[in-house]
């Protein structure tokens, strides 16, 4: 009972105005990647949800030399470089339509917690560590999802699972520059086909996986 | 494994006997099972043990395979372009035991049990004996490649020895369960009395992957719909398989991770062939098996037809991520196709319960069993779906992900 259908979501988000449901898109190329029926909606209209990374942003222009860093960051990642493994594909496929997706993350922040392990992972929308790879954006429908972690060998095994991603590393000096990212609105379109005797997990389950507020 | 079960179609050689209901084909078991229950429960009423059970419960079968072959297929001497990263990631995630104390009883259990009455009491039992043989069969057959890749792939070995790890301790709640109604399978006995299909290692890859996928996605699709329909919610063992089936979608990573590594058995029209035979096996068998026992899916208030649709279709997404075709099953004359098999197997059934000699019976079951056999052939014909994973892809660099 770990993953309860509907979440406490953070207070910051907004649920979607409906329910996001999946797109089917088997058929849509010989390789069966999803289909994009992603909406990049124009910046102005932002919602609450990735305003965050604005916020993000806001606190690490005026923070990299002050003490407020160092309460929830460990020194060492503020000293030397670190890498961070990430697999990365378009939004809608990573937090729309790969449901096992979700249970997988629920599964691990449980045992986190469990066994009282500091986080090592997270959902970035629209990383900014993606211009550092033109090879990968130029073959990414936007927005892009991307999961990033510390923990090689797990992405390692992310890439397995999810397998219609692309996969990188790059270091970065702290951990607000490894996940900062670009604003942007996600809607996903309502699936014209739903087989399922449930409903769809609800938008904004990535919530608690985001990069944390106080970076 | 949880879906070993749906694995029984394999064996074209002798089409009717996994869709007729079998005659007993070990007449002792029924009395091992009772015999185990009474020793279980002393404490109950004796005929507690005597609660009916269908030789058909045991469709799930024991698998074994060349294990000289598997020793040299997963040799790092020989095969040099085994992907142990890979291997070496999937033994992180199986050693991190993600469900270590995930499966702790309660006395909602017994309670539940003690309610249930009637025919839905009966079919529970078989949904907990199919599902406990099924997930021993895993078991047993993990361990042994566990014990016998241990020199020539030690990670690979320890991979086996993890799964059968969760599939031991899987069988072992449904076990516990079987108690509940004062029943409880002989393992032990089993693992003897039973007779062992033989596969070839590539044969044991494709099943065994269908049949941990499609595991998952049965057990994650009941676990979803009894989360929003709570009523339906009859015996505690549902609320457990949100965890439980992230077992089995890893164990189907690893056959997938398997498969990667032998690239001869993903690449030519050979595979494909036989990508194709195994899809269809295992959707087909579950339908038919899943018809036969619609009293179990409604109990639990789904329907299963669209159940099983649902499962197929899914599967077969997942399928698609590392089989080199799959079958088109979002065709609506797929299902079409489906619903023609369970009529023809209804009337298989009902000829298997006529009182005519055994020689009538057979010649009733010829034209049958040959409209059985031309529906499948059609359903295998149908136009497939090319697919399998991007990193195979001639084209993956034109691709957008």
């Amino acid at each position: 009972m770990v993953a309860p259908a509907t979440l406490a979501l953070r207070p910051w988000l907004v649920p979607a105005p409906s329910r996001a449901d999946r797109a089917r898109s088997l058929h849509t190329s010989p390789l069966l990647l999803p289909s994009t029926s992603v909406h990049l909606q124009s910046n102005g209209g932002a919602t609450k949800l990735f305003s965050t990374c604005n916020r993000v942003s806001s606190i690490r222009a005026v923070a990299v030399d002050s003490d407020q860093l160092g309460s929830s960051e460990p020194p060492q990642q503020i000293e030397k470089p670190k890498k961070y493994y990430f697999v990365v594909a378009n939004a809608k496929f990573m937090l729309d339509e790969e449901e096992h997706f979700k249970e997988l993350l629920y599964e691990k922040l449980r045992l986190y917690g469990e066994r009282n392990k500091e986080q090592d992972f997270w959902l970035v929308v629209e990383p900014k560590f993606l211009d550092k790879f033109p090879d990968i954006t130029k073959r990414l429908k936007r927005p892009a999802a991307a999961l990033v972690s510390t923990d090689r060998p797990w992405i390692t095994f992310m890439k397995l699972r999810l397998d219609r991603v692309l996969s990188d590393s790059f270091d970065a000096d702290t951990l607000e520059d490894a996940l900062a990212c670009n604003p942007v609105d996600l809607h996903f379109e309502k699936p014209e086909i739903w087989t399922a005797p449930y409903k769809k997990y609800e938008f904004g389950w990535w919530g608690p996986f985001l990069p944390p507020p106080s970076i | 494994m949880a879906a070993a079960a749906e694995l029984s179609l394999i064996k074209p050689v002798n089409p009717i006997r996994p869709f007729g209901r079998p005659v007993v084909r070990h007449p002792h078991l029924k009395f091992r099972i009772a015999a185990a229950a009474a020793a279980m429960a002393p404490q109950k009423p004796k005929k507690a043990g005597k609660t009916s059970i269908k030789e058909t419960l045991l469709t799930p079968r024991f698998y074994t395979t060349d294990f000289d072959e598997m020793e040299r297929l997963f040799n790092t001497e020989i095969n040099k372009k085994l992907n142990q990263a890979e291997f070496e990631a999937l033994l992180n995630e199986f050693k991190t035991d993600y469900n270590q104390t995930h499966f702790v009883r309660n006395p909602e259990f017994k309670a539940a049990a003690d309610k249930m009455q009637g025919p839905l009491r009966e079919i529970f039992v078989e949904f907990l004996e199919r599902s406990c043989t099924a997930e021993f069969s895993g078991f047993l057959l993990y361990k042994e490649l566990g014990r016998r890749l241990k020199k020539t792939n030690p990670v690979v070995a320890e991979i086996f020895s993890l799964m059968s790890r969760d599939e031991a301790r899987h069988a072992g709640f449904l076990n516990k369960g079987l108690s509940d109604f004062n029943l409880a399978l002989d393992l032990g006995f089993l693992t003897k009395a039973r007779k062992y299909t033989f596969f070839k290692p590539k044969f044991i890859f494709y099943a065994t992957y269908l049949s941990e996928k499609i595991g998952y996605w049965r057990y994650i699709t009941i676990f979803r719909h009894l989360k929003e329909n709570p009523e339906y919610q009859c015996y505690p063992i549902f609320k457990y398989f949100e965890n439980w089936c992230q077992d089995e979608n890893r164990h189907g990573d690893f056959f997938s991770a398997l498969l990667k590594a032998q690239p001869q058995f993903l690449n030519d029209w050979k595979a494909k062939l036989w990508a194709r035979f195994f899809c269809l096996s295992v959707y087909v068998t579950m339908y038919l098996n899943d018809c036969q026992r619609t009293a179990f899916y409604e109990g639990i208030g789904l329907n299963t037809k669209e159940f099983d649709m649902h499962v197929i279709i899914e599967t077969n997404r997942t399928t698609a991520r590392i089989f080199p075709a799959v079958l088109d099953v979002e065709n609506p004359e797929f299902k079409r196709k489906l619903d023609r098999m369970v009529e023809i197997n209804q009337k298989l059934v009902a000829v298997g319960e006529t009182q005519d000699i055994p020689l009538v019976k057979n010649l009733k079951r010829i034209p049958l069993i040959a409209a059985l056999v031309s529906e499948i052939i059609a359903a295998y014909l149908m136009p497939p779906i090319e697919s399998g994973s991007v990193d195979f892809a001639e084209f993956e660099p034109q691709l957008v992900y």
